[in-house]
């Protein structure tokens, strides 16, 4: 279980450049589905790899699902490397993206993007229709239901208009 | 997972009608949704954080089973 406003408040204050995407995009939207992680596309950008690297230490990432003991070490040089990381940490699961299917990266989804605020500090999270786009690219069975409720979603806020 | 080439994983876009998209949008609580839309989103956040913890108290309750 993640602690979402925690988890979003210490990257922000961490000045990490993100765009919250999958369940927790689909919860700001209106969706009723409960989702247990938090997935983010972050900035490949040296300096945010860097903040992002300086923020999450404190947190004890580790690689989510791997055996214990692994010498996996948290830094900067390790997500300059890889992309996507599925991550345990103290605030939960956290599934950090430099990319998804359909989507791209950061600087790809950021005009699909669309400011929220919450607890008093504004936020980036992917717009339902891009969302919704995503969903439908990754093209996983577990997707389509959640494709059909974002849908519906979509419907009923153009009959609220 | 490695970083495509430039774009490459930007697909284009498709909402044409999916059959089995639809048949699951028949069975959506929309009264749900409804009740979310009318929510801040600071609500809809705190509201799935509600919702988190009880499954977690009922996963721990399976447990003990």
């Amino acid at each position: 279980m993640i602690d979402l406003e925690r988890a979003l408040q210490e990257l922000h204050r961490g000045g990490v450049e993100f765009i919250i995407v999958g369940g927790a995009a689909a919860t700001i939207h209106g969706s009723a589905r409960v989702t247990q992680d938090l997935d983010l596309v972050y900035a490949r950008t040296p300096e945010n790899i860097a903040r992002l690297a300086a923020a999450l230490a404190p947190h004890s990432p580790y690689l989510r699902g791997a055996p214990p003991g692994l010498p996996f070490r948290w830094d900067a040089e390790t997500i300059r490397r890889g992309l996507n990381f599925t991550l345990t940490t103290t605030l939960g699961d956290l599934d950090l993206l430099g990319g998804i299917v359909g989507g791209g990266g950061y600087a790809d989804l950021l005009s699909h993007s669309q400011v929220v605020k919450l607890s008093g500090s504004e936020y980036r999270c992917l717009g339902l229709a891009r969302l919704i786009h995503v969903k439908r690219a990754a093209g996983r069975p577990k997707d389509l239901e959640a494709v059909a409720e974002l849908e519906a979603l979509q419907e009923e806020r153009h009959d609220q208009k | 997972m490695s970083e495509p080439p430039d774009g490459s994983w930007v697909e284009p876009a498709t909402s044409e009608a999916d059959p089995v998209i639809d048949a699951y949008k028949k069975d959506v609580d929309r009264t749900l949704l409804r009740a979310n839309l009318a929510r801040t989103v600071e609500e809809r956040i705190r509201n799935l954080a509600r919702l988190q913890r009880f499954a977690d108290e009922l996963r721990r309750a399976g447990r003990d089973l």
